[in-house]
């Protein structure tokens, strides 16, 4: 029996390997129940490696991986809602067939099932496609399927790999009313997205993935102070000087970006910048964003480019 | 949970399919096509039929000469037929119409031919010509012998039945051998039938993105097994829409469509043969699917698995090519290795059954053979399926199969 202070997910020394390549070495995490977790990484470096293992697809080379202090089985009736990066549906089968099959496999009767489908359907305006065959619907309308099926069953942990993939503005602004909802009932929530805007707006902690381990892991603050470097936002007239104290990072229509080197601090850089003359319209000091820290932690990665996740 | 998710997944497979067009189209094609020949049989009987009977009813005039001294004359005269005296001037009254028939019957009707010269009544009426001038020949030998019986026991008609023992006890002959083939040809017909959706279960859930989302929803084993069960209940649909018209055209139409009459009470049943035959049927049956499943799930689209669902019927159509010697010889080392190399074995092995020569101890060792290795192959789809399914768009390797088995 799961205590209330045991976290939902507890992932301890997690190792895979495919023949000779390790994917996953020796990784440690857990997730805490009612919390918005963000699993970040570059694309190929084993997120859904390591979704797939704790969900019990893969069978992993070391470690422990449990979700409510044991492996995950389909037939122990968790409520899980799971959205995979890579997803689909029955395409030959009419869309409340294939909703009602998924209630039912998630434990719901035939009835509740039809019922709880055709008022999601009804709500997202769909309600006139329930017999229509899946591939007749546009690809927004699938995925807004897609998404009724994952949260059919009111997860009690929602792992959502790569949500907003594909999905228009519309579509995307309703699975995060989604998330939102999940969340306002309860849900623990484990993201994998590369919108780390996202991630900043929705999540309580983070981690970030590289090489098989995790790179940085904790609340989102927690992971800037990690990466303790302070960036000075700059709105002004003029040429910025170069300076050792700072590294321009960002620049663009009189606004920029600079990182402060180790040993400067932002009083120092401000005067050597009045110094120079620049006219300061804005000046302001504050920690990385995310994006600031994926990029540093992954820009050197040739394999973003390149796509494809493990 | 188990139990109500196997219900679920049946119910789904079975449902859907039995509710495609598509479906239907296919199935009912054979039943159909078997309607269609046996309604030309029925055509085709009907005329041959009142043909026949206008011919017997016919009469008609005819003269002949007989060379032979066999044809009877008093018998002759009495349905109508006068003894030429000229061949030639027959032939010419026939030519001229003044005559329907003349037969000529020569020296030896056993080794030499009996003409008949007629006037032509059209392709179904003209056989009436021959059909009276053999049945004369035959009456009058009837006549000489004296007795209708005696005639038939020199033309051979008598039946024979023939009782065989084996260690004291009496053995079923070739009526023994009829219901164990009946395995046989379920497992043809479930493989032909079901062997293409079997390989293409699982491939579905792979082109179509679903391998995740149901692999985190129901038990990969549950949800193989299910499609399983669901296949077989789809593949007994279709042998009943297949034997349905066959059973009403024997059980109602045998006469007209000149089916042969089975007497089903004369099949003998061996019960030990039955239950290897079953066995047999059992484990082809596990084997045989479970290389389906598992070659759907390594493989990234229909059309490669089906070269691969092509080299699995090559492997039990095989058997037939040594079927003489597994009747002659059972003994020969081509006949031993194709009854224990698993892909042929549940042929060579139901046809030894059947025949008697498959020993209790030969029986076993197979049957054993084909059920570990079948839940062996069986376990290892279920591993590929769910590492193989979600490698969506790639064909796996053998070293990632045997990867995916152990992991």
């Amino acid at each position: 029996m799961a205590g209330e202070a045991e976290p939902l997910v507890h992932v301890e020394g997690f190792s895979m390997a495919f023949g000779k390549q390790t994917i996953i070495d020796d990784l440690s995490f857990d997730i805490h129940r009612g919390e918005t977790f963000g699993f970040l990484g570059s694309n190929g470096c084993g997120k859904t490696t390591t979704i797939r293992a704790l969900l019990g697809i893969y069978r992993p080379t070391g470690g422990v991986l449990h979700i409510n202090g044991k492996p995950f089985k389909p037939e122990d009736g968790e409520k899980l809602g799971y959205l995979p990066e890579e997803r689909g549906l029955y395409k030959k089968e009419s869309v409340i067939d294939v909703m009602v099959y998924f209630g039912r496999l998630k434990g719901f009767s035939h009835q509740a099932a039809h019922d709880w489908s055709l008022a999601y359907l009804e709500r997202l305006d769909l309600g006139d496609k329930a017999k229509m065959r899946l591939d007749k619907l546009s690809s927004g309308q699938q995925q807004k399927v897609q998404l009724g099926v994952t949260v059919m069953n009111s997860p009690e942990l929602l792992i959502l790999d790569e949500p907003t993939k594909g999905f228009d503005p519309v579509n995307r602004r309703l699975l995060m009313e989604i998330i939102e909802e999940q969340k306002q009932s309860g849900a623990t929530v484990m993201m994998v997205t590369h919108q780390m805007e996202e991630v900043e707006r929705l999540c309580d902690r983070v981690l970030f993935l590289k090489g098989g381990q995790a790179e940085a892991y904790g609340t989102i603050d927690e992971v800037q102070d990690q990466y303790g470097v302070q960036i000075i936002r700059l709105k002004y007239s003029g040429v910025i000087p170069a300076s050792q104290n700072y590294v321009i990072s960002r620049q663009q229509n009189n606004y920029a970006e600079l990182t402060i080197n180790e040993g400067a601090d932002q009083s120092m850089i401000l005067r050597d910048l009045v110094a120079s003359g620049l006219q300061i319209r804005e000046f302001s000091a504050g920690k990385l964003s995310l994006d600031d820290i994926f990029i540093g932690i992954y820009g050197d990665q040739e394999e973003e480019k390149n796509g494809g996740s493990a | 949970m188990a139990r109500h998710n196997l219900r679920t997944v049946v119910e789904f497979e079975v449902r859907r399919t039995l509710t495609k067009r598509r479906f239907w189209i296919l199935t009912l094609i054979v039943p159909v096509a078997i309607g269609i020949v046996f309604g030309l049989m029925y055509i085709s009987n009907s005329s041959t039929s009142t043909s026949l009977n206008s011919q017997k009813s016919a009469k008609f005039s005819f003269s002949y000469t007989d060379a032979s001294g066999q044809v009877d004359e008093a018998l002759v005269s009495q349905i109508g037929g006068v003894k030429a005296a000229d061949a030639n001037q027959a032939i010419a009254n026939v030519k001229a119409g003044k005559l329907n028939a003349y037969f000529a019957y020569p020296a030896n009707p056993i080794k030499q031919i009996i003409q008949v010269y007629a006037l032509n009544t059209g392709i179904f009426e003209n056989g009436k010509y021959g059909s009276v001038a053999t049945q004369i020949l035959k009456l009058s030998a009837q006549q000489k012998i004296g007795s209708p019986e005696l005639a038939a026991l020199a033309q051979g008609q008598v039946k024979v039945v023939t009782t065989t023992f084996k260690d004291g006890k009496q053995t079923g002959g070739f009526n023994g051998l009829i219901p164990p083939l009946f395995f046989l040809l379920i497992f043809y017909v479930v493989i032909i039938l079901l062997g293409n959706q079997m390989l293409g279960s699982t491939l579905e859930e792979k082109e179509n993105r679903v391998t995740e989302m149901i692999l985190t929803t129901v038990n990969a084993t549950t949800l193989i097994v299910g499609k399983i069960i669901s296949l077989f209940i789809i593949g007994l649909v279709q042998i009943v829409v297949f034997v349905l018209p066959i059973v009403v055209g024997f059980l109602f139409f045998r006469s007209s469509l000149n089916l042969p009459n089975f007497d089903l009470s004369t099949l003998v049943f061996d019960p030990l043969r039955m239950i290897v035959g079953a066995l047999l049927l059992l484990g082809g049956f596990t084997l045989f699917t479970g290389t389906l499943v598992a070659i759907g799930a390594a493989m990234p689209t229909a059309k490669e698995a089906g070269i691969f669902f092509g080299v699995l019927m090559t492997l039990i159509f095989i058997p037939f090519y040594i079927v003489s010697l597994i009747v002659s010889d059972p003994n020969a080392l081509i006949v031993k290795l194709f009854t224990y190399f698993p892909f042929s074995a549940p042929i060579t092995a139901m046809l030894r059954n059947a025949f008697g020569s498959l020993t209790l101890w030969n029986a076993s060792l197979v049957i054993a053979e084909l059920f570990i290795l079948g839940f062996m192959v069986l376990r290892m789809a279920v591993r590929i399926f769910q590492y193989g399914s979600i490698e969506y768009s790639k064909k796996l390797s053998i070293k990632s199969i045997l990867g995916a088995a152990k992991l």
